[in-house]
């Protein structure tokens, strides 16, 4: 008895075995062949209060409804409220939302692991990353697209608003690289060092 | 820093742009690249590669044969010749028209036919009906429900109880409430089936120890503790539990809990433990094999029995300390997802306690009896008594196997016949052979083997 599948020892069985089990299990989502996969009628959908069959709501949170734009109305948010703040010139508010945005973005999605509530599959995420839970690890989704997207934009905006100055460039692109690199598909479930490992 | 008096000017701007140094535009540049690739990305999925060539797929359907939707059985296989019973089953049960005495059911304390439970049994049925159509949470609780679990959280001195609608149920959705994947549980061999399913639906790492073996156990949890030594990290999040039923059900043995309460206070591990007939059987007030061994029950984690056995009702309870039983008002299984219990075996249950509270002697008085007939059957050559002197569910073994499973069960079931032919209902002891062998240790199994069981009144 352990944590895995008991898998039979007919043909049918061993050809599954062939696809290879890596430790992150994730459920069988239909690839999708096009490359912007649209809004498919089940993406929007917020089951909320409903009687759904997601094993894992979490994996759908960035594809409900609303939420791309809640999403840029957020940082627009946190951009005027540092705009509003008296002795930030224009180039260190830019740095500023920048580097507030990706540390937000990478706490957020590839910090906190787990769910923050009991999931039918007796904990398959706990070990997993919001990131790496999204679409049940399927990668190059239209979220994990324009979550990928958005700090790219950031920088460009912030490098364009702070004069291109060489101060203002190492904290942005370091800034920028802590939260491209997690996202690659390399790193799906790498810990470096251990760290965040359990 | 640029002063607050610096005007933003676009001009300004753009003008910086054309200043830029060429590192930062390669650098934009390449991350427009990256935007671009992005976009036109396929998704897929991580584990995508197939190690077959379709050639290979071909010829894997082209061997496959499908099971038979009917597999062929044998003609006296047990599940097609069962015996009727008419009546309701008591002291004496009426078996293929012929009346027997009663020692295959469950029925510790004799409450089966008693005439205060069916009165409170008929008038809870004429005043709430026959079921209650729905589970706890969906207008499925009854006053009697929250009665019964208040009634059991004072007998069992634990703070609260919840209640299940059926007993096999009640283990089988408690460790899954709390033991989850990447936990242990360290279980007896010998635990009932319903544990050992609740285990499996848990997806926690199982550790088997021998049964009642103490030293075994121990070696686990050592070997355990020096994983934990080597990655402290994993361990802090791994949560250790210990699954022990109070009378084992395969073996009719009593768990030896002092010790094992020690060695939960000594590895950090929950003791679960399943009461189901220990309860209303041992101790002196019937409170299990807490009171039997005399241990403070908040020692504990989580105690679970059924309701089936001493108490003459159906379903099955959990008690325990509040913030442990609250969680599975949300978490068991069986509780939210279920019915909840007829209202009419509930006061049937309360009606049983009340008996149970108000003649303390009966207790005595089981194991008396219990006693006697262990010695009574001692003498019988050819079978040997497993299980506890005061236990009332025991098992008789062939004293040797004639070798082969299905031979012994043949001489068995002849044995149980015989009985029959003579008015003792006897029967022998069910397993889901290919189920149970998921047990480790397929020897216990064996051991086991082909019992017939006399359930002591």
């Amino acid at each position: 008895m352990g944590g895995g599948d008991a898998d039979s020892a007919s043909p049918i069985g061993r050809a599954q075995m062939g696809r290879g089990r890596c430790f992150l299990e994730t459920a069988g989502v239909e690839a999708s062949a096009a490359p912007q996969a649209g809004r498919a009628s089940e993406a929007g959908r917020m089951n909320v209060g409903v009687a759904h069959s997601e094993v894992n709501p979490n994996t759908r949170v960035m594809n409900s409804r609303g939420i791309w734009l809640a999403y840029i109305i957020l940082v627009g948010l946190l951009h005027v409220v540092l705009l509003s703040i008296p002795f930030f010139s224009i180039p260190v508010v830019w740095t500023l939302t920048n580097v507030i945005h990706n540390l937000a973005m990478y706490v957020f999605l590839h910090t906190v692991k787990g769910t923050p509530f009991e999931t039918p599959d007796q904990g398959k995420a706990r070990l997993l990353t919001h990131w790496e839970q999204m679409d049940y690890g399927l990668q190059f989704t239209s979220s994990r697209k324009f979550l990928s997207i958005s700090p790219i934009v950031l920088y460009l905006l912030a490098s364009f608003y702070t004069k291109y100055d060489a101060a203002h460039f190492l904290i942005n692109t370091a800034s920028l690289l802590s939260v491209l690199l997690p996202k690659l598909p390399q790193f799906h479930g790498v810990r470096l060092f251990g760290i965040n490992k359990y | 820093m640029a002063t607050v008096a610096e005007q933003w000017v676009l001009v300004e701007m753009v003008q910086a742009l054309y200043e830029a140094p060429a590192y930062h535009l390669i650098l934009e540049g390449i991350l427009i690249l990256w935007i671009i690739r992005l976009l036109f990305s396929k998704t897929y999925k991580l584990q995508e590669r197939s190690d077959l060539t379709v050639k290979e797929k071909e010829e894997l359907i082209e061997e496959w044969q499908p099971e038979p939707l009917v597999p062929p059985v044998s003609k006296d296989h047990p599940a097609l010749n069962y015996n009727i019973v008419s009546g309701p089953p008591s002291h004496n049960i009426v078996v293929n028209g012929k009346e027997c005495i009663n020692f295959a059911s469950f029925n510790f304390l004799g409450l089966l036919d008693n005439p205060r439970l069916k009165a409170a049994a008929l008038a809870s049925l004429k005043k709430c009906g026959v079921g209650t159509c729905g589970p706890r949470g969906f207008y499925g609780t009854f006053d009697v429900h929250l009665d019964l679990e208040d009634r059991l959280a004072k007998f069992m001195k634990t703070e609260e109880a919840i209640i299940y609608s059926y007993g096999f149920a009640t283990i089988a959705s408690a460790i899954p409430a709390y033991s989850k994947r990447g936990d242990i549980v360290f279980v007896d061999k010998a635990a009932c089936f319903a544990i050992q399913k609740g285990l499996q639906a848990s997806r926690s790492d199982i550790k088997l120890f021998n049964h009642n073996d103490m030293d075994d156990l121990q070696r686990l949890l050592k070997e355990q503790e020096i994983e934990d030594q080597k990655n402290p990290r994993k361990a802090r999040v791994t949560r250790r539990f210990i699954v022990v039923e109070g009378l084992y059900m395969n073996t009719g043995t009593i768990c030896p809990l002092p010790e094992l309460v020690k060695l939960k206070y000594r590895y950090k591990a929950r003791i679960f433990l399943e009461e189901s007939l220990s309860f209303g059987v041992l101790g002196e007030h019937g409170r299990g094999v807490t009171e039997h061994f005399g241990i403070d029950i908040d020692d504990i984690d989580l105690i679970s029995a059924n309701m089936e056995n001493s108490l003459a009702s159906i379903g099955g309870f959990c008690c325990g300390r509040s913030f442990v039983i609250d969680h599975q008002r949300l978490s068991g299984q069986g509780y939210c997802f279920s019915a909840s219990l007829p209202p009419l075996l509930a006061a049937a249950a309360i009606e049983a306690l009340n008996i149970m509270e108000e003649n303390p002697g009966i207790f005595a008085v089981l194991k008396e009896k219990c006693k006697r007939i262990h010695k009574a059957l001692q003498g019988i050559s050819g079978l040997k008594v497993v299980g506890e002197s005061i236990s009332p569910a025991f098992h008789l073994q062939l004293e040797e196997s004639t070798g082969c499973r299905e031979r012994d069960v043949k001489l068995l079931q002849e044995i149980v016949t015989q009985c029959m032919d003579r008015g003792i209902a006897l029967t022998l002891a069910r397993y889901l052979e290919k189920e149970e062998k998921y047990l480790p240790p397929p020897s216990i199994v064996q051991d086991l083997q082909n019992k017939i069981k006399w359930w002591q009144w």
